[in-house]
Parts: C-alpha cells; structure tokens; sequence
C-alpha cells in the first residue's frame, strides 16, 4: 500500500478531552513546574550556603567544554563503553521525547492560537512521528541494558560494598540506594511503555496508513488490531491511558530535583564548574582565616561546587573501581565519602533544615565528627577518583580541604605529625643535616655547579627522595652523567634547598607548606638560570603549577621531558639498543596532574626498549600508595589486604617476561623496590628508573 | 588558674660536629633549633590544665637570646596565652643555677599558681634548672612526673622511678614538677598558628643580678674511640662480611 506524504497528516492534541479536563490538565501542568521550580530553588539555596570561593574562569569556555562533554558523552563512555552507549540512547531518547513534547506545546500554544500558524502536520508531523518513535525505543533499549547490567551482570562498582565497618551512623544503607535506582530505572521505562501504550491504542482505534511513520507504535498497534482490540474498545483504553501517561509524566517532571533524577541537572552543572587544575593546584588558605575557618570542618565550609557535587553522584562506582586506598582495604572509598558528605549535607543545609525539621544526627553539620580521620588519612591524592569521574566531581580536593581541618586541630597521625616538625626543623623528611643533601655529587668525577654562586641553563631541583635515599642517590647520579655527556650546563642549590612542599600541602599542612615554598622561592629568586630540572613528579608538580601562587613562576621541567628534547634534538644519542623487554608506571602527579604520559615511553624506545603496558597505564595508572604524604603514616590497610604497590608489581609480573619495572619518580624506586621483595617477585622483575636504562643505551666511555 | 611553663630552645645535632675555637661549645653552624622535647609535653599539660579549669592562663618563660623566641613562638602556636623572655649576655653558656636565678626573677613576678619545667634538656641533659628555680622560689617540688591530677590546694602526681616503679605523692600547690616526656600528646602546633603566634606578646626583659656562676664549662671534646671497638666502613655487603667474620671468629672454640 504507498503511504502518499499528505498535506493533513495530523492528529488532535486533546482528542475526546472535555473543556474541564483540558483546563485541569493545564493546571496539572502548573503544578509540575510550581514543584520543579521549588526544588531547584532550594538547592541552588543550599549550595549558596557553601562558604568557600573557588576561581570561576572563562564561562564561555566552559559553556562550550560542557556542551561537548554532555553531547558527546565522553567522560560517561570513558572504561566501560557499553553502559556508555546505553547512557547515550537514554540521554538522546529522553531528550528527544521531552524536546517533543515541548514542540507540540509550543504549536499549540503559541504558534497556531497566537501567530495562526500551524506547522504540526503533513510532512512535519510524519517526520516527527518517526524522530519521536525512533528515540522512544532507543530509550527503551538503554534502560534494558541498564537493568540487565543491574540485575544480572552485578558488577563490583555497583555493588554498594562498603570497606569501611562499621560505616559511619548516618550512611544509607545498600537497600535504600538499590531501592532508588530501581525506582529510577522502573519509573523511566513506565513512562516510555505507557507512551508506546498510548500511541499503539492511538492506531489500533482509527489505523490510519500515514501512522506507518512511527513504526514501533504502528507493529504494536497492528497487533492489537491483529489481536481484535480496535475500534471503541481501543479509543476507551486510549483515553485512560493518556491520563496515566501525563499525569505520571508530570509527576516525574516534578520529582527531578528529589530523586536520583536530579542528576540530569546536576550533572552537567558539575562538568561545568569542573576545575581541571583542582587537584594539581590547590586552593591557598585565605590569609586571615580563623583556625574554625581553616579548610572543611563543618559542611557550610564547603566551595558551592563541592556541595553541588555531592548532589552529582550517581553512584556509578567509577571511583571506588579505581581507588587504591578502596582496592588495598583501607578505610576509604570515594563514592561512600561522597554519598555519606551528601547526607549531611541534606541534613544540615537541605530540604529538612528548610523545613525547620531537626537534622536525623545531631551531629549533622560537623563532617569531621562524622567521617573517619582514618578515611581521610587513607587517601593517596592520587586523583584516579577525580579522573574517571562522569560528573566532575573533585574528591581529592575536598578530601584535601578536609585534612586541612584535621591538621588544625592537631588531629594526624603521630608519624605524619613528627614528619612535618622534622621538616619544619630540618627542611627535610629525613632529618637529615643540611650539607649532606648534595653528597651524591662528591661521588661524580666532576663538580657540580653551586647555582647560587655562578649561572647555569639549568637548575636542578633535585627534592628529597632523590638527594638522601642511597638507592635514589644512584638514579640521580646516572642522570647527573646524561647531562654531562650532553653538555648540559647545570647548577644544583647544595644546602640552599628545602622540601618542595607537595606532599605536606597534600597531607593538610598548608602553612608549612606556603613557608617551605617561600624560602625555596627566595633561594631561586636569587639564582641565574633559563628553567628548572627535576626528577621528582610531586617537586615538579608544585614548583610549575602552585609555586606561582607565591610569586615563583618558571619553566619546570622533569626530566623525561628534557630527556626527550636532548635525544631529539642529537645532543643524546643511544650507542647502544638495550632489547629489554621493559613495562612502565606512570607516576599519578607526572601523568594524571600534569598529563606528562608520552615523554618517558618515548626516552625508553630511544634506548632501544620493548615497552608493553599494564592493564591499567596512563590515565588509569594505579598509585604506588605513597602519594598525599601516606608515605609517612603508618600502615591502614586491612590485613589481609595488599599494598597497591604489591598489586601493581603483580601486574607487571602477570605481563610475563619482563626485564625492568621502569619508574620516573623518586618515591616510586622506593616504593616499588620494597615491593618487589615483599611480593616475593625478585627473581622474575627488576626495577629501573628511567635514566638508568638510558645511561645504559648511551655505552658512555669510561 | 595562671600556669607558668618554662622552656628553652635546644641545639640538635646531626651526625657530625665541629667546636667553636676555644673548645667549650659546639660550633652552632652545626645545631638545628628546636622546642626542647621535655618542654613542648610539660606546655601541653599547662594547656590541659588551663582548659579543664575552665579559665586562667599560660605563660612561657624562657631564658634565651632572641634566637630562642622560635621555641617560644612554637609553644604559644600550641596555644599558651603570652611569653616573657629573660636575657642579658652573661647567661651565654651559662649553668643551671644561674639560668634557674635568671628564671626566678620573672617566675616570681608571675605569682602563679602552678609552675611546669621539663625534667631536663635534650642538649645539656642537666635535669638541675627546674629544681634550682623551685629551690630559689621557695617552692615545694616534684620531679619527672608522669600523672598530673589538681585538687583544692594540692596536687597529686605520679613520679617515674627506676625499674617501671611508680610513686603517687602529693604536694601543696603552689609547686613546681618537672614533667617526664609520654604524660601527654603534644599537639602539633601547624606552621600558619606558630605565624599567627607572632601576633601574641612576648614581653623581653634585662636579667637583673645573676651572682658567680656554679659551674663552667672548660673544655668540650669527643671523646676517644675506645679500644674495643672496631668501626667497620664499606659498603653494606663488606659490612656484613666483616660482622660474620667477627661472629665466626668470637664463636669458634
């Protein structure tokens, strides 16, 4: 039968409606919005209530970076494209619908009963019959996938496993939030099945042949008919079901800012207010901050965007399946924390504090009395959470603002605590006297330049780990070689150096940190050279992205970077193909901070290795455990658990047959080279740091 | 309640040491400064005091050069209330005695219901100024105490002896204990409330009449390496072959 495109394909909006029915509809309608509207009201109201500023930037920009975000779904699709698909042909298909929707209001109206101009018909509403049917059943099919992958599949991430017993009074239990998503899901999919009831018995009652053009409606609608439900019997069920339809769609409109839903706009608001440089660049302390006001001890504390974060999570578990701290067993998951911050925010600044209703714990507001110090002690800074977050929220900065309360309060682990006076007395973490910091350099048959006394090209800041550890000293002895036999004019600041700070601001310990960085700063200053070297991720990350803050900027390099410009350029060349087969860890403040991942692959094929990756590599590297200064606190790791640098070893190991665990970082040759022996794997892997295996590949003559 | 706590700033040495040229100190090039480890435990035990009692106040004395007004900076960040700082040049290098003549003076003018010393220092190891101060006060005293507990007019406290003995006495207030490290956690006084602390008072006065000094150092030395012992050099692998060769050496026959 040809389907002719006519110029009256249509259908009545309000068919078989009496006037009293479209005038309560249209109030229906006004109070799906009222609702709306007020619950979007009081959270804006509630994340106002967030005390702590947080730089904005350009909006344009992120107006544009947000659109992209959202429409193309790249941080939703990011290690598990197929949800990531599901995600999108839900977004699209409610998108389409409720845009749908919003076009057949706009004509009915406004265009045809004010302009008289009438466009819903013809060609129009059969190519929106089919835009509108097609999206309906995308939606259908994502959400199958989603419960399929509830249901049945289960995967760890969403399963509401807590490491920390018992979880703090005012978390919610597993049931409550299973219950939610259910809900969710189940009420999405009532909506879309109502709506295709509605459209088939639309068919099966007057079957006109142009209705074709919304296929899916039109099979079932068929079927009915197939089946001897037409007629009065169809236009009956019809209109029964409109109501169903609409009302319940209004209601859910309404519930968006209350339930799980809200993600729809909090989302994408999280995307946007998303700082990329949060967690390499923390916030400064205000300069006069009372001791209460120092860092997040009490919800009203929080930045507006940290509040609307915690509205964000959908619980998806991307962070919890990445954390390290959650992976090794020690007290923290990222999700919980931030779904357990969520309930003391509601009970303090929420819908219940609105209402005048007294919070469920009395000690509601005070976050530090409801979350572990343990918790907060047990994260690594090592922004696997932040990276892989759909959403935007910032974990480890408002973990990092957490610690800072803590630490005001003296409230830290006894180790970190006699860490931070030794290097407030010594300007170190070991403790070591001054003028043995450049005592590696004695060991070379050449001098090293004093930059303090003559100019060089490059200042070497060589940090602690690097100057002190006997193993480490190695490392920085072969790159002191590299440099050499590339000419390179560097100068090093002997006794004149002092900790470069990161991980003690990472630990909370902001003014220790701010005096570390302006006594470095003021040694720099006074020095003559075109940019600074160093080994050491943590030195690189807070001399190039947070030094400024005080009034040092200059150009940092690490020394992948430099290595990679010196064999580039020629002033390196390899003699020597080393063959090893080798793997490589990113270092979580070279790569996730600073995005540094290709620069030491590179400097490793030049030296004639085969690299073959771990599972988990760049982006999704797995922290060693040391970051955010857990390399001075005592163990917190459930016992049965093992460290994240055990499990990483083992994943090396698992790749088979390779040569050298190759690392950039001071902190990882410590931390790994323990490891190995402890994971009992040093027959079958060695460590290297980079610029060992390059000084190798150089064959230098002797 | 008004606390005095007195502390000094001491010298750390790392593991190497030079003299100065008359060979009675050690070359201060080679010392770190910090809050003497006694004295940071017996200021958090005047803050606890201070703060069950509700009210009253902490007051650091120390008898140093302006130097020393980091220690004392450090123990107002951990929350004493002011400081006062007694120094003329004579105290230099100076005795317990005289240091403890130089204290007495300020502690006096506090009239103050509790005074607090560290047992000893942790550079000169003398454990005599906090008795000296108490003897020149006129006031009763306990020494390395581990258990404070205040009553109406008294105090009982624990005393460390020999052996994991411990003595409960108690003494009429006002008194002076010398406090025993491990009585209390000392708090961790951050870096931006040891800034702030530079906004508190710290009042510096002219040791007044100090008298002839008990005791002089006349020389300081490291003291010659015994003759049984064998310092081994090299790396850990000699080292370790050379302690299983004395090993093996001292078990055979």
């Amino acid at each position: 039968m040809p389907v002719l495109l006519g110029a009256e394909e249509t259908r009545e909006t309000f068919a078989g409606l009496e006037t009293w029915q479209i005038v309560l509809w249209y109030c229906l309608i006004g109070v799906s919005v009222a609702i709306f509207a007020l619950g979007v009201t009081r959270l804006v109201l509630k994340y106002r209530r967030g005390r702590t500023r947080t730089p904005i930037g350009s909006p344009r920009e992120r107006a544009l970076r947000t659109a992209r975000i959202v429409a193309t779904h790249a941080w939703i699709r990011r290690r598990d494209p197929f949800s990531g698909l599901a995600h999108l042909l839900v977004f699209y298909g409610f998108l389409v619908l409720f845009t749908g929707t919003a076009i057949l209001a706009f004509q009915d109206d406004f265009a045809e009963p004010v302009l008289g101009f009438d466009f819903w018909k013809g060609w129009f509403y059969l190519g929106y019959s089919l835009f509108l049917d097609v999206f309906g059943f995308a939606l259908v099919v994502g959400l199958v996938v989603f419960a399929v992958k509830r249901g049945l599949l289960r995967p760890f991430r969403l399963s509401y496993w807590r490491p920390i017993e018992p979880a703090p009074p005012l978390a919610r239990e597993a049931k409550v939030y299973r219950v939610g998503d259910w809900v969710f899901l189940g009420s999405l999919f009532f909506l879309a099945l109502t709506g295709f009831l509605l459209e088939s018995f639309r068919i099966a009652a007057d079957d006109p042949d142009f209705e074709v053009w919304a296929p899916f409606g039109w099979l079932v609608g068929q079927a009915f008919i197939g089946l001897g439900f037409e007629g009065a019997a169809a236009e009956s069920a019809r209109a029964t079901i409109w109501w169903v339809h609409g009302v319940f769609a209004l209601f859910w409109v309404s519930s968006i800012p209350f339930t799980k839903a809200v993600h729809m706009l909090t989302a994408p608001a999280g995307v946007a207010v998303k700082d990329e440089r949060a967690g390499s660049t923390l916030l400064p302390l205000p300069p006069d901050a009372k001791p209460e006001e120092v860092g997040y001890a009490t919800i009203d504390a929080l930045a507006p965007k940290h509040l609307l974060n915690l509205d964000a999570c959908t619980k998806c578990g991307k962070c919890h399946a990445a954390c390290p701290a959650t992976a090794s067993g020690y007290p923290l998951s990222p999700r919980d924390l931030v779904l357990d911050l969520r309930e003391v925010a509601e009970g303090a600044l929420g819908n219940r504090a609105a209402l005048g209703i007294p919070p469920r714990f009395p000690e509601h507001a005070d976050i530090l009395g409801t979350i572990r110090p343990e918790t907060l002690w047990s994260c690594m800074q090592c922004m696997a959470c932040v990276e892989i977050c759909p959403v935007g929220i910032e974990h480890v900065p408002i973990i990092n603002q957490m610690r800072r309360a803590l630490v005001e309060r003296g409230e830290m682990d006894g180790q970190l605590q006699q860490t931070l006076e030794t290097i407030h007395t010594s300007g170190n973490s070991f403790g070591e006297a001054k003028r043995k910091r450049a005592r590696w350099a004695k060991e070379l048959d050449f001098e090293v330049k004093d930059i303090r006394k003559e100019r060089a090209e490059l200042l070497w800041f060589v940090g602690d780990y690097a100057s002190f550890d006997p193993r480490n000293q190695k490392v920085t002895q072969a790159l002191a070689r590299i440099l050499r036999s590339a000419g390179v004019d560097f100068g090093i600041l002997y006794d004149g150096e002092r900790t470069a700070g990161n991980d003690v601001r990472r630990a909370g310990e902001e003014g220790l940190w701010s005096s570390l960085a302006e006594e470095n700063i003021e040694t720099i200053s006074g020095c003559r050279f075109d940019r600074i070297l160093t080994t050491d991720p943590h030195t690189f990350n807070t001399l190039k992205n947070e030094y400024p803050q005080l009034g040092g900027s200059w150009t940092v390099l690490h020394h992948s970077q430099l290595l990679l410009e010196l064999l580039e350029s020629g002033r390196l060349a390899p003699r020597k193909g080393l063959g090893y087969r080798v793997t490589y860890h990113d270092p979580c403040t070279l790569g996730r901070y600073n995005g540094v991942y290709e620069e030491p692959r590179q400097v490793l094929a030049a030296a004639g290795c085969e690299l073959v990756e771990m599972p988990r590599n760049r982006d999704n590297s797995f922290c060693c455990g040391a970051g955010g200064g857990r390399i001075w606190m005592k163990e917190l790791r459930a016992e049965d658990a093992q460290r994240p640098s055990e499990s990483r070893i083992d994943e090396a190991v698992g790749l088979g047959a390779i040569d050298y665990f190759v690392v950039t970082c001071p902190k990882d040759v410590t931390m790994y080279e323990d490891a190995i022996k402890t994971s009992g794997h040093q027959d079958e892997i060695e460590l290297r740091e980079m610029s060992e295996l390059l000084l190798e590949s150089l064959a230098l003559d002797p | 309640m008004k606390i005095v706590v007195c502390v000094k700033q001491v010298g750390a040495l790392g593991d190497e040491v030079e003299f100065t040229e008359d060979e009675r100190d050690v070359d201060p090039d080679y010392l770190d400064h910090a809050l003497n480890e006694w004295d940071s435990y017996a200021t958090e035990e005047a803050l606890r005091v201070r703060d069950a009692a509700g009210d009253g106040e902490v007051v650091v004395v120390s008898a140093g050069d302006e130097d020393a007004e980091d220690a004392m900076r450090r123990a107002l960040a951990m929350g004493a209330d002011r400081g006062v700082r007694v120094w003329s040049q004579e105290l230099a290098g100076a005795d317990p005695i005289t240091m403890a003549r130089a204290l007495a003076e300020v502690v006096r003018g506090e009239s103050p219901d509790l005074v607090l010393c560290g047992v000893q220092s942790s550079d000169a190891v003398q454990a005599a100024t906090g008795t000296a101060l108490a003897e020149l006060l006129g006031l009763p005293r306990v020494a390395v105490v581990t258990k404070l507990e205040l009553g109406d007019g008294t105090a009982t406290v624990h005393r460390e002896l020999e052996g994991g003995l411990v003595d409960v006495v108690e003494v009429d207030t006002p008194c002076l204990l010398t406090i025993q490290t491990g009585i209390n956690e000392p708090r961790y006084a951050t870096l931006r409330a040891i800034k702030q602390a530079e906004q508190k008072e710290v009042e510096v006065r002219e040791a007044g009449e100090l008298g002839a000094p008990a005791a002089r150092v006349r020389n300081m030395f490291v003291p010659p390496k015994g003759e049984g012992a064998e310092m081994i050099g090299g790396s850990s692998a000699e080292i370790a072959r050379r302690i299983k060769e004395i090993v093996d050496e001292r078990t055979a026959g």
